[in-house]
């Protein structure tokens, strides 16, 4: 009782002392402007001392990494014991030429593949469709067959490194996805010892990246979600999917609605999951996460500290999860590529090494690092290489992992945290009041939200409220570019003669059966991916697959504007 | 004073960025013009809405790259459907080389990365 007291009396103080330095000592200097706010629009006080956390419970709140909530961390040891994965994105050209990038990044000391896919592979084009020749070989690598599945990961241990499938999208994460699994069969693997991550987020399709049609909102959640299943029952190593909050934040969102949104896309697969009749315990520890790391360090930090906490209380106290592992948010890091400017490109190198920094400090698993020349052009060799040795110096020239959740404990850091967390719990529960995420896409309302944020954003840079070094401040006219650009490889030719002579030398009659048997199981509402993964082996296209999946659902014209 | 201008707002093929084409379009709108946002088109498409709209304006975005082949057809369609007073204008990602031999395929504006929203507005605002 005494020592309550005299922890009242020393806080009275505090507060007393506080009020004190605030108002005689703060109070007499000039701050150089009126408020200062975080990037999301969280105001922040000039200093924070343990009033801001004194309602924190240690143990309940806090507690110790690997252990609920998990926020200080998913691992007791963290990157004591193992550092995050240095996962470089690569793609581009036909699979030929990304393969050779895939092993020089190898070579060069990464530790995963991050493999991207070209427009029209990502909308479930192929590449010799009328609508895509523009964009064959353009932003990833194309893929139309399980052949060229077979190219991109030719002499890689696919059983020995983890391979990340940037899919995004269902319709095509559906067929790629099967193509890797039916390619890894055909090696003589199995299923089993695959591991690794597909991107597979309905969202993606919907709301993000959008194509000139789409699979309506539920198709395209429904086969997402039969991805999750398939992979459950077959494939145990695998994250059958990877909730894409990076690309929510790319096309414009906040901070707090980039974890709400993605935590929101979670609750909708667990419900429909449990539906069909899965435990949670089954496929939670397997659905992970991928963020941004965009400017404002600190509020990044929280952002990860507190998409942990939330994660937990609502896989525990919705789902009732039991399994640690499906308490845990794991979850990868791209730095972002909108923070990235084409003026002055060498100063991304220190922008991207910021931001990676923040995916540390806030306990990522995984970090790609954005090359210096992405606001103008693919990555070239060099810039590849320069964003690959951001993240081993980081590694190990820093000491940023010599000790667990390091930023634990301030003041400034729990008290951000804490208030990052009210903001995504508030707009979680707003999107469950629409009736959760499937429905908050098709009234448009996600696609407001974000665009309304990407324009308070662009008009904050214009006004100067939110400086950006070399565009609003600190200009060069005239720059020369210090910098060679990237030159794509003929992709387009290349793709159609593959195509050409797919056509002629597989057996028709398999195929069109094979195409035949992916309507039949749409027809019975049945799970797709099992059908797929057999019928890419009758050498059926993506596009041929994406054709059939939208004569049977329809396309969708996303409320953009 | 002159009528309000009417723009037409389309993503080139399959790119798959929708930020800048949506920030661009709400400022233009909340600059007194009238947009017509129709997401990703092939230029065949484009010239169809912009004629069937009576557009002043074609305004194209893309990021994917797509630019050199995409955005000097949707001048040529308007050529050959006698449409060729609509002008063309361009934002996105574009290496600097290239922005010369689009105004040549006869791009009246071209808009890279970090263009002021107020710059937009007043090309706009200053093509006849």
């Amino acid at each position: 009782m005494k020592q309550k007291t005299d922890d009242q009396k020393a806080a009275a103080r505090l507060k007393k002392d506080f009020k004190k330095w605030h108002t005689d000592i703060y109070g007499s200097h000039k701050e150089r402007k009126p408020h200062f706010q975080t990037l999301s629009g969280i105001a922040i006080e000039p200093l924070y001392t343990p009033l801001d956390t004194a309602n924190i419970d240690y143990l309940k709140d806090l507690g110790f990494p690997g252990c609920e909530p998990y926020i200080r961390g998913v691992h007791p040891t963290m990157y004591r014991g193992r550092v995050w994965t240095h996962r470089q994105l690569a793609g581009f050209g036909p699979p030929e030429e990304t393969n050779n990038r895939y092993k020089f990044l190898l070579q060069q000391g990464a530790t995963g593949i991050n493999g991207v896919f070209d427009y029209p592979t990502l909308r479930g084009y192929d590449s010799d469709d009328p609508e895509v020749y523009a964009d064959v070989g353009r932003g990833g690598v194309a893929i139309d067959t399980i052949e060229d599945m077979r190219v991109l990961f030719d002499g890689i241990a696919i059983d020995k490194v983890s391979v990340s499938l940037v899919t995004c999208q269902p319709i095509c994460n559906i067929s790629i996805q099967s193509m890797y699994f039916a390619n890894a069969q055909q090696k003589g693997l199995s299923l089993n010892a695959l591991t690794g991550t597909s991107q597979n987020d309905f969202l993606m399709e919907t709301a993000i990246t959008t194509a000139p049609s789409v699979l309506p909102p539920k198709a395209s959640f429904k086969v997402s979600c039969d991805a999750i299943e398939f992979c459950t029952q077959n494939v145990p190593r695998w994250n059958p999917i990877s909730f894409a909050g990076y690309n929510y934040r790319e096309a414009g969102c906040t901070a707090p609605q980039e974890v709400a949104f993605v935590i929101s896309c979670a609750i909708a697969c667990c419900e429909e999951l449990i539906r069909r009749g899965l435990d949670i315990d089954s496929f939670a520890p397997r659905l992970s996460y991928f963020l941004s790391a965009h400017n404002d360090l600190f509020e990044e930090i929280a952002k990860y500290r507190a998409a942990r906490r939330v994660y937990h209380r609502i896989m525990k106290a919705r789902f009732g999860a039991t399994d640690p592992r499906s308490l845990m948010f794991r979850f990868h890091v791209q730095t972002a590529g909108v923070a990235l400017t084409a003026q002055q490109p060498l100063n991304n190198i220190a922008r991207a090494a910021y931001h990676a920094l923040s995916a540390v400090l806030g306990g990522a698993q995984s970090v790609h690092v954005d090359a210096y020349d992405e606001a103008l052009c693919t990555p070239t060799e060099l810039s590849s290489l320069t964003a690959l040795r951001t993240q081993q110096i980081l590694q190990m020239e820093t000491g940023v992992t010599n000790t667990v959740d390091p930023l634990g404990g301030s003041y400034f850091v729990e008290s951000l945290t804490n208030k990052m967390e009210a903001e995504v719990e508030r707009i979680i529960s707003e999107i469950d009041s629409m009736g959760g995420i499937v429905k908050a896409v098709e009234k448009g309302w996600i696609h407001n939200e974000i665009a309304s944020a990407a324009y308070q954003y662009q008009v904050d840079i214009e006004s100067g409220e939110m400086p950006i070094v070399g565009v609003n401040c600190f200009k060069i006219e005239d720059e020369v570019l210090p910098i060679e650009l990237f030159k794509g490889p003929e992709t387009l030719l290349i793709q159609e003669e593959k195509l050409k002579r797919n056509r002629k030398d597989r057996n028709s009659q398999e195929a069109a059966k094979a195409l035949d048997a992916i309507t039949r199981c749409c027809e019975r509402d049945g799970n797709l991916m099992g059908v797929i993964v057999d019928a890419v082996k009758t050498r059926v296209t993506e596009g041929e697959i994406s054709k059939t999946l939208k004569a049977f659902y329809g396309i969708w014209h996303p409320p953009l504007f | 004073m002159s009528k309000r201008k009417r723009i037409l707002i389309a993503r080139l093929g399959m790119d798959a960025h929708w930020r800048g084409s949506v920030v661009v379009a709400r400022a233009l709108r909340d600059a007194g013009m009238e947009v017509i946002y129709i997401g990703n088109q092939m230029p065949e498409g484009i010239v169809r809405t912009a004629i069937q709209e009576s557009v002043d304006i074609i305004g194209l975005s893309s990021l994917s790259g797509n630019h050199m082949i995409l955005a000097p057809e949707v001048v040529q369609i308007l050529k050959r459907e006698g449409a060729d007073d609509i002008k063309v204008i361009f934002g996105g990602t574009v290496p600097p080389e290239d922005i010369p031999l689009l105004k040549e395929a006869g791009i009246s504006e071209v808009f890279g990365p970090g263009t002021s929203l107020k710059k937009i507005i007043d090309a706009i605002n200053s093509l006849d």
